[in-house]
């Protein structure tokens, strides 16, 4: 019979190693996964990565996109937009429009998403009613939008005129033009806001509400201390995605205001791309602005994750 | 390793940064060329079917195909209005599969001509026993680059005012004349105006809407010009002088400049309208009351020439460009383009179609339609090239006249920069490549 010398009580030696790694994937599992992982990665080398870094190239050559021929130019198109008069405008335009954009979208689909989370009657036709939009072309929506923001003929301009109220020129005024382009894109954005936090809040642990009403918390204590930050992961997530998708806005800009008025009034560094390329035919002016951009989005994505991994 | 749903979160982020990008990029291309290109037989017709022509275009296109059933034309939508044909032109000379035909337009044709993007077509003219001389002499020469030719008139317009009868006979004024000059205009707003309850009297489209185009003829009338030859003249003292003019219509009301001024003016919201002759048939169907055509004022040249043309893909065989000059002869011979013009309000582009019987009497019937023709001969000239030839002229130009009449700026200040911007795009894109 032996005796343990050892307590029961007391770990043995090695129990206090950490695990060990698993040594390595047999040769099955490598050449399942790369026949998983392969095809999408030739995807996105081909059509994503393949188009960026020809972007990039191109953004150092002046090309005339009618032209088979393009010149080396360095960074002559860098330097050209960072010195350009219109620069700053479009900037502006374009955080203004994505910033209202994201923060719009979000808070309006949060409270929509509150509102059917609640057992209402209808409330399956309202939900599909709030998403419907965000399914619809923007290209449709900026053709609807034009008799809703006419400023003749327009239901804004009649429903202000039954208040005696006058009605803006909503595509003479760069200001209220901006304001006519950004709220078309809310209402078409909200939906998805609405879908991503509503599948949130019925994710939700009942339980901690109920605690609160039985604590008797308010239902806005309730929604800041209990709810919100339950959906902070979901809220990440949407202020990624809105930000990119706004950041990329262009059918209902073309549709409703072609970047006007006085020139600039609506374009946004997406819808300057396009103005660049296509109507000035310069390529690789275009391709330099649509380089910048993309830093601009990757820094400001890194960032958000920066901060969410700080919160976390 | 295992995903967490922030590294989730990081790479989807970082990934769709890329993928945005990759997508605005996509357009770009290499900018390879397509020499030779060979087709599948059919003539591929890249339209966007100007004046809402598409059944016309197809009744023309049967015909032909009925004729000639070995080279069929496609009529393929190639957006929906010149600036997307365009584009959809320039993604297909980035590598993709060229048309035979397409509607190039006043403000498109030079730069695919001077890159090399459509094919001179004088020699196929001779090898397709086209006659170039029957097609009105002016509209024919308006693509002529370096001594050759790079389309054929097609849908050609040129400006009109639009007169409302009533309003004009309330106002003591036959609307069957318009007014002679810019200052008789502004002599009669006044009363125009109050026979319309104090509404503006033209309605003109704004600076997205080719106001670059309608000005034209006003800054000729001044003696001005956006440019002579190569040289911007917005800073012309004539230049400046008409700018003023219109700035000073427009805060005085008698001229709305509008992003829908077709419909201002069919709806009743102006006496007068400013429009190209293409929007002929479709106000006459829309208008509320009636309405008489005139010439836009003097003294003469009053209005500039305008529309599109049809231009062929350099980069395809011969074969399928001589097939292509073939159906373009085709499709804007005498009848076609008498029975493409009725349908549309256009001019007829080739000479002797105006003496067709069928023609005499329609214009007879339709003197609206005559209007047209008759400016076309006393009162136009071409355009100047700081808005056809400089590309992105016609746009940069709107958009300073909308800062102008809109935006209430200062004309001077803005015809300054437009000047500067205008001759360094002519210097360092254009010149260059015509010296060569």
């Amino acid at each position: 019979m032996s005796i343990s010398t050892r307590s029961p009580s007391v770990p043995a030696d090695d129990d206090l190693e950490p695990p060990k790694r698993r040594q390595a994937y047999s040769a099955r599992e490598v050449a399942l996964a790369s026949a998983l992982i392969l095809p999408n990665l030739v995807l996105l080398i081909v059509f994503t990565y393949r188009p960026l870094l020809d972007n990039i190239r191109l953004s150092f050559f002046d090309w005339n996109i009618s032209s088979p021929r393009a010149t080396f130019i360095g960074l002559g198109n860098y330097v050209e937009w960072f010195a350009a008069r219109s620069t700053g405008t479009i900037v502006l335009n374009t955080v203004v429009f994505t910033a209202v954009s994201v923060i719009g979208s979000m808070a309006l689909g949060l409270a929509l998403a509150m509102l059917l989370d609640q057992k209402l009657v209808g409330r399956g036709a309202v939900r599909s009613m709030v998403f419907a939009p965000y399914v619809i072309s923007g290209a449709a929506i900026g053709v609807a939008f034009q008799f809703v923001f006419d400023p003749t003929f327009g239901l804004v301009q009649d429903l202000l005129g039954r208040v005696g109220v006058d009605t803006p020129n909503f595509y003479q005024r760069p200001g209220w033009a901006l304001f006519m382009v950004t709220v078309t894109y809310i209402w078409k954005n909200v939906g998805y806001a609405f879908v991503i936090y509503l599948a949130a809040l019925q994710g939700r642990r009942a339980e901690l509400d109920e605690a609160a009403e039985i604590d008797g918390t308010g239902p806005v204590r309730t929604f800041l201390r209990v709810t919100l930050p339950q959906l902070r992961p979901t809220t990440f997530f949407l202020s990624v995605t809105v930000l990119l998708n706004s950041f990329q806005v262009f059918d209902i800009i073309n549709v409703m205001t072609k970047g006007g008025p006085l020139g600039t009034g609506t374009t946004t560094m997406v819808y300057q791309v396009y103005q660049e390329t296509f109507v000035n035919a310069r390529a690789g002016y275009g391709a330099t602005v649509a380089t910048i951009m993309f830093i601009v989005v990757l820094i400001i994505t890194l960032l958000q994750v920066r901060i969410q991994d700080r919160q976390d | 390793m295992s995903l967490s749903r922030r590294s989730f979160l990081t790479w989807a982020g970082a990934t769709a940064s890329v993928a945005a990008l990759g997508g605005l990029s996509a357009c770009a291309g290499t900018g390879g060329s397509a020499a030779g290109q060979e087709g599948d037989g059919t003539i591929k017709f890249w339209s966007n079917h100007p004046a809402k022509s598409k059944d016309v275009e197809q009744k023309i296109i049967d015909a032909w195909n009925a004729a000639n059933p070995k080279t069929p034309v496609q009529l393929i939508d190639g957006g929906a209005n010149y600036e997307e044909l365009a584009q959809k032109f320039n993604a297909a000379l980035t590598g993709g599969q060229l048309p035979d035909v397409i509607v190039a337009s006043d403000v498109n044709w030079f730069n695919f001509a001077l890159n090399g993007a459509t094919a001179p077509l004088d020699d196929l003219w001779t090898k397709a026993g086209v006659k170039p001389d029957t097609y009105v002499d002016t509209l024919r020469e308006d693509y002529k680059l370096n001594g050759k030719h790079f389309a054929m008139p097609y849908a050609r317009s040129t400006n009109l005012m639009y007169l409302d009868n009533a309003i004009f006979e309330k106002a003591g004024l036959d609307p069957k004349v318009g007014p002679a000059t810019w200052q008789q205009f502004a002599e009669w707003a006044p009363s125009i105006r109050k026979a319309n309850g104090g509404k503006p009297v033209l309605a003109i489209p704004d600076g997205s809407n080719y106001l670059d185009w309608y000005f034209q003829g006003m800054i000729w009338t001044f003696g001005g010009h956006y440019s002579r030859d190569w040289t911007a003249t917005f800073t012309d003292p004539k230049s400046i002088e008409a700018g003023k003019f219109l700035q000073d219509q427009v805060k005085q009301g008698n001229i709305a400049v509008s992003n829908d001024a077709v419909n201002q003016f069919a709806t009743g919201g102006a006496s007068a309208l400013l429009e190209s002759t293409g929007s002929l048939t479709g106000l006459t169907a829309s208008a509320k009351t009636p309405f008489t055509t005139a010439y836009l004022p003097g003294p003469k040249p009053g209005a500039a020439t305008g529309g599109a043309g049809l231009s062929v893909p350099a980069g395809i065989s011969e074969d399928r460009k001589l097939n292509a000059v073939k159906f373009i002869d085709f499709l804007t011979n005498t009848q076609n383009t008498i029975t493409f013009t009725q349908a549309t309000g256009y001019m007829p582009v080739r000479k002797d179609a105006e003496a067709d019987p069928a023609e005499k009497m329609y214009l007879e019937q339709h003197p609206n339609a005559t209007t047209a023709i008759r400016q076309l001969n006393e009162n136009t000239q071409p355009q100047d090239a700081a808005r056809v030839f400089v590309q992105g002229g016609g746009k940069r130009i709107g958009a300073a006249l909308d800062r102008i009449t809109i935006g209430g700026e200062d004309v001077a200040t803005v015809f300054a920069q437009l000047q500067d911007e205008t001759q360094k795009i002519i210097d360092r894109d254009i010149k260059p490549k015509l010296s060569n």
